[in-house]
C-alpha cells in the first residue's frame, strides 16, 4: 500500500446497473444457493417484492476497490455491516475514506470506513478496513 | 422462528466444531469467484501479474472462504443446526481479520464456533432470532491465516428495509 494517504481523502467505484444474472453467477463462484436470491416465484410467495442480491455479493464487489487502494497484504482487518438490499437493477458505488493514520516506528496503520450506496445515495452496505504496512 | 427452541439453541453456545476440511484455494474457483465480485483482475487470474505485485502466487480475494460452506470441504454432521428458515435468514454482518493474504494452493482447515445467539422484537417483523459464528481458517502448518466473523438473522417476515441492521443493535 501506498503511504501516501491523507485523512479525509475519498476513493470511489461504480458498477451496474447489476442484474439477476450478478446473483445468480455470485452464487454459483460462492456456493451460496439461497433461493431467496435467484428464485422469483420462491421469493414472492415469501413475501418479497423480487430476488435481491447476497449481503456477500456486495461484500465482495467493494473488496475490489479496498484491494486496489491497499493491496492484500496490508490488509488486516474488513469489516461489513449489510443495511438495506440490493435489487435488480441497481447501480451500486463503492467509497473509501480514510478516516485516521497512526504512524508507528517501524509501521503505519490507516484505518477507512467503507460504504456502498445504490443510485438513490441510500447505503446498501456501511463497514471499515484496516490496513497496516 | 427457528424449528428449534431458543433454549435449545443456546445450549450450543460457546461450543466448537470443524466446520471446513481439505479447504484448497484452486486457481479456477479463485478466478470464477473474482469474475463474480465484479473485480477479475490480473493478480486474481494471472501468477506473472500477481508476482510482479509483490504475492507469492495468486491471492484470493478478501471474502473468498464464503467458499468454503460448498459441500466438498463440510464434513458431515459437524455444523450447527439453528433451524433457521432459509426464506427468512438474512445475512446481517460479516468481518474479516487477516494475518496474511490467502493463496492459491493454500489448504485450509475452518474450525467455527458458535459467539452468540439471541432474539430481538423486530419492528414490525416478529420475532428475529441472531447467531454469531466465528470461524478461525488455519493452514496446512497449523497456523491462522484469517477469522471471518457472520451474523445471520432469521427475520419474523420477509423484509424490504433496512430493519434487519438497525434492530441488529444491542
Amino acid at each position: 500500500m501506498s503511504t501516501a494517504y491523507t485523512v479525509g481523502e475519498t476513493f470511489t467505484e461504480t458498477i451496474g446497473p447489476i442484474d439477476r444474472a450478478d446473483f445468480v453467477r455470485y452464487a454459483g463462484a460462492s456456493g451460496d444457493f439461497n433461493r431467496i436470491h435467484y428464485d422469483e416465484p420462491f421469493v414472492t410467495d415469501a413475501g418479497y417484492d423480487s430476488v435481491f442480491g447476497q449481503g456477500m455479493f456486495t461484500a465482495g464487489v467493494a473488496s475490489g476497490l479496498v484491494r486496489e487502494v491497499f493491496g492484500l497484504h496490508a490488509l488486516t482487518e474488513y469489516r461489513t455491516r449489510f443495511v438495506a438490499q440490493v435489487w435488480p437493477g441497481d447501480t451500486l458505488t463503492t467509497t473509501v475514506e480514510i478516516e485516521a493514520i497512526e504512524a508507528g516506528a517501524e509501521e503505519t496503520s490507516v484505518e477507512a470506513s467503507v460504504t456502498v450506496r445504490n443510485q438513490d445515495d441510500e447505503s446498501v452496505m456501511t463497514g471499515s478496513v484496516v490496513a497496516v504496512r | 422462528m427457528p424449528t428449534r427452541p431458543l433454549a435449545e439453541l443456546r445450549t450450543q453456545v460457546g461450543e466448537t466444531r470443524r466446520t471446513a476440511t481439505d479447504f484448497t484455494v484452486e486457481r479456477g474457483k479463485v478466478a470464477e469467484f473474482a469474475r463474480a465480485i465484479n473485480d477479475p483482475a490480473d493478480v486474481y487470474l494471472d501468477e506473472d501479474a500477481a508476482r510482479a505485485a509483490g504475492y507469492e502466487t495468486i491471492p484470493a480475494p478478501p471474502t473468498f472462504t464464503r467458499t468454503a460452506e460448498f459441500p466438498r470441504y463440510v464434513p458431515d454432521g459437524e455444523g450447527f443446526e439453528l433451524g433457521f428458515d432459509p426464506a427468512r435468514v438474512v445475512h446481517g454482518e460479516q468481518a474479516y481479520e487477516y494475518e496474511r493474504p490467502l493463496y492459491v494452493g493454500d489448504t485450509l482447515t475452518g474450525d467455527t464456533t458458535l459467539t452468540d445467539l439471541y432474539q430481538r422484537d423486530g419492528r414490525d417483523g416478529g420475532t428475529m432470532t441472531f447467531a454469531v459464528l466465528e470461524t478461525v481458517f488455519t493452514d496446512e502448518a497449523d497456523e491462522p491465516v484469517l477469522t471471518a466473523t457472520g451474523t445471520s438473522i432469521e427475520t419474523g417476515r420477509a423484509i424490504s428495509e433496512s430493519d434487519a441492521a438497525t434492530e441488529g443493535e444491542r
